[in-house]
């Protein structure tokens, strides 16, 4: 990644959404230390609400956590028209088993199995961001 | 002699007719008709058998016998017929004679039918006692598409009455019209001596009235009966059931079958234990691979130098330690529940001082219970409490009723460990009591099964589902005791657990 794609860094933010405090933990460290502004949610409706409250440019989520699983969630963001255009990351254990038809209509674009790399998490975060700009996205890197 | 005479020996021989018939007969006999005589005889004996009515069996019998005698010396008689009846005598002979052989041939025919008759319907109880002993719904149908037979289990589970069913066409009889599609297409598609199988669900249906599902009387030689032991399939009421339907042809006189033969197989619990291996396998990966995820997602951090400083570093090994103690402590559980249920652990039993090991568990969690401000607290009494038991199990036991206690009760709580005699049974009673968050009546049942959490407590604490039902399988599979909670919401919960004094005690009772 050039220096063009750490400026862009500066103003972006991540939500994480995890029940399991030591991956919430690695993965915040290793976006903040990239540069990204990253706020965290312990479970689903948690994290609907910051992300209602404070909507980031981009949502990585676990899949299993309590009150609200990630897919539910992101089924919520897409649902939500001011969230709506979020993309969401899914971290899970059951990539796998995961259809096509049950992530449609949902904010997931990509999915990363565990146990995941914090390396490989920043590249696909990076990918993400800087591949498709959104209009507004664009217009922040501007 | 004379006829006369000979039949009045007759007469008298038959005993019963006594002097009266007797005489009747010798006086009508001395007539030159024998014909009129015969008649006679048996119209006389008719009006004494009314006369003398507490002889008249008797006397029946004996005009028959007489009888008898009289067409068996016909040829005697004969000589001494008149000429000109002579041809009318011989045909009556003749014809009486075809009748006897007609008649002889017949009864025989009928002792056979009945023969014949007895063992096909003794064949017929017993295919209907075969076939309603079979728990799959057995239904046969004929070229017409009606059914010919079914068994007991076939009619409560497609809800029909048995003998009205019978001869009926299959799609009038059932409602379910994809079953009954299978049915029909299965005479014209498969070939003779092949079978198909599909896959059928039922859905739920409106339960019947009682008049409706119980058996109605038996035809004598249909297939079903009131008193078949219970089917394992019924009506679906509430959930829909899965079956594995298996249809073939009957062989007919011609190329065409002559029917079909439709049986269904109930795996709704086949598809159920399947469905419990899958997510036991699913839950398991994802209980290993978290604390993984955590190990490999530090690591790759310390190598990439994310770890800032000291202070980091030295949280990111800790984190490492703790998640691979958690992983080693997942996989011994796991391991030692498979043990205990395949019966392949072993168990060092010793005299063991329940008092001690409780002092030890409490010591062990007192940590635990500090960071949380919990008072943990072991009573006991001065006395000693001993069983023949696994030390180290016993302690696994006490350590994962503690430390659930500790994890489930609010800060500044209480959690109390108490060992006592319970005479009863004869057993050590051991029991933690906690000031915390309660159970849930509905989860009760449920909280020693493996992996099963209660939901809204998953946010509480960790935990993977496994603590509670090792402590079941250690008190109950191993050594025979007994393990059991009391809780009320919001007031705490007690576990207890019991271990016999003798390892006998319990075993033999």
């Amino acid at each position: 990644m050039s220096e063009a794609t750490t400026t862009v860094h500066r103003n972006r933010t991540i939500l994480v959404a995890d029940d399991e405090a030591h991956i919430l933990h690695v993965v915040s460290l290793k976006l903040r230390n990239a540069g990204y502004e990253v706020l965290t949610a312990a479970d689903g409706e948690e994290a609907f609400e910051v992300a209602c409250a404070t909507p980031p440019d981009l949502v990585i989520t676990d899949l299993q956590m309590p009150f609200m699983t990630g897919l539910e969630f992101a089924a919520r963001l897409r649902a939500n028209p001011p969230t709506a255009h979020i993309p969401a990351l899914l971290l899970t254990a059951r990539g796998h088993a995961l259809s096509q038809a049950a992530l449609a209509n949902t904010a997931i674009r990509e999915v990363l199995s565990k146990p995941f790399s914090p390396r490989e998490v920043l590249a696909k975060v990076e990918a993400m961001l800087g591949g498709a700009p959104r209009a507004d996205a664009g217009a922040d890197a501007a | 002699m004379g006829i006369g005479t000979r039949a009045s020996m007759i007469a008298a021989a038959a005993g019963a007719a006594g002097g009266l018939a007797a005489l009747a007969v010798s006086r009508l006999f001395a007539g030159d008709a024998q014909a009129q005589a015969i008649a006679g005889a048996v119209a006389g004996a008719a009006c004494v058998a009314g006369a003398v009515a507490p002889f008249g069996l008797s006397l029946q019998r004996g005009v028959h016998r007489l009888r008898a005698r009289l067409i068996a010396e016909r040829g005697e008689a004969a000589a001494l017929t008149p000429s000109w009846l002579k041809p009318v005598v011989a045909a009556l002979a003749e014809a009486e004679e075809r009748l006897a052989a007609e008649s002889s041939r017949a009864a025989a025919r009928v002792r056979d039918l009945e023969i014949r008759a007895r063992v096909t319907e003794a064949d017929l109880r017993q295919t209907a006692a075969v076939m309603n002993t079979i728990r799959d719904a057995v239904l046969v149908t004929n070229a017409y598409d009606e059914i010919t037979s079914a068994n007991a289990a076939a009619a409560r589970l497609l809800g029909f009455r048995l003998p009205d069913a019978l001869r009926k066409p299959v799609a009038s009889v059932i409602a379910d019209a994809a079953l009954v599609r299978h049915i029909t297409a299965a005479r014209t598609t498969i070939a003779a001596g092949d079978r198909l199988q599909v896959d059928h669900s039922i859905e739920p249906s409106e339960p019947q009235p009682p008049e409706a599902a119980a058996p109605g009387p038996e035809p004598r030689l249909s297939i079903g009966a009131a008193d078949d032991p219970p089917a394992a399939s019924s009506p679906p009421r509430g959930e829909t059931r899965h079956f594995e339907v298996t249809l073939a042809p009957l062989p007919g006189m011609t190329a065409d079958p002559a029917g079909v033969v439709t049986i269904l197989r109930d795996i709704t619990r086949e598809r159920e234990i399947s469905q419990m291996k899958s997510d036991f396998v699913s839950q398991v990966s994802h209980e290993l691979r978290t604390p993984l995820s955590s190990i490999n997602a530090y690591v790759e951090m310390l190598v990439d130098g994310e770890a800032k400083d000291e202070s980091s570093r030295a949280e990111f090994y800790a984190v490492i330690k703790g998640e691979a103690d958690r992983l080693g402590r997942l996989i011994d559980n796991m391991l030692n529940i498979s043990r205990i249920e395949a019966g392949i652990f072993s168990m060092e039993r010793t005299e063991v001082d329940f008092v001690a090991v409780a002092k030890q568990a409490v010591d062990f969690m007192q940590p635990q219970a500090a960071l949380k401000r919990i008072s943990l607290l072991h009573k006991s009494g001065p006395l000693v409490y001993t069983a023949q038991a696994d030390r180290d199990m016993v302690l696994q036991v006490m350590l994962n009723l503690v430390s659930n206690a500790v994890k489930y009760t609010p800060e500044g709580g209480r959690v109390t460990v108490a060992v006592e005699n319970d005479d009863a049974s004869r057993s050590v009673m051991v029991s933690v009591a906690d000031t915390g968050l309660g159970i849930p009546p509905d989860a009760i049942p449920r909280l020693f099964e493996k992996f099963y959490r209660i939901e809204n407590y998953k946010r509480v604490a960790k935990g993977t589902g496994l603590g509670l039902n090792l402590v079941k399988h250690i008190v109950e599979t191993v050594h025979r005791g007994q393990v059991g909670v009391t809780s009320k919401v919001g007031m705490g919960s007690r576990f207890w657990f019991t271990i016999p004094f003798e390892p006998a005690a319990r075993a033999a009772a």
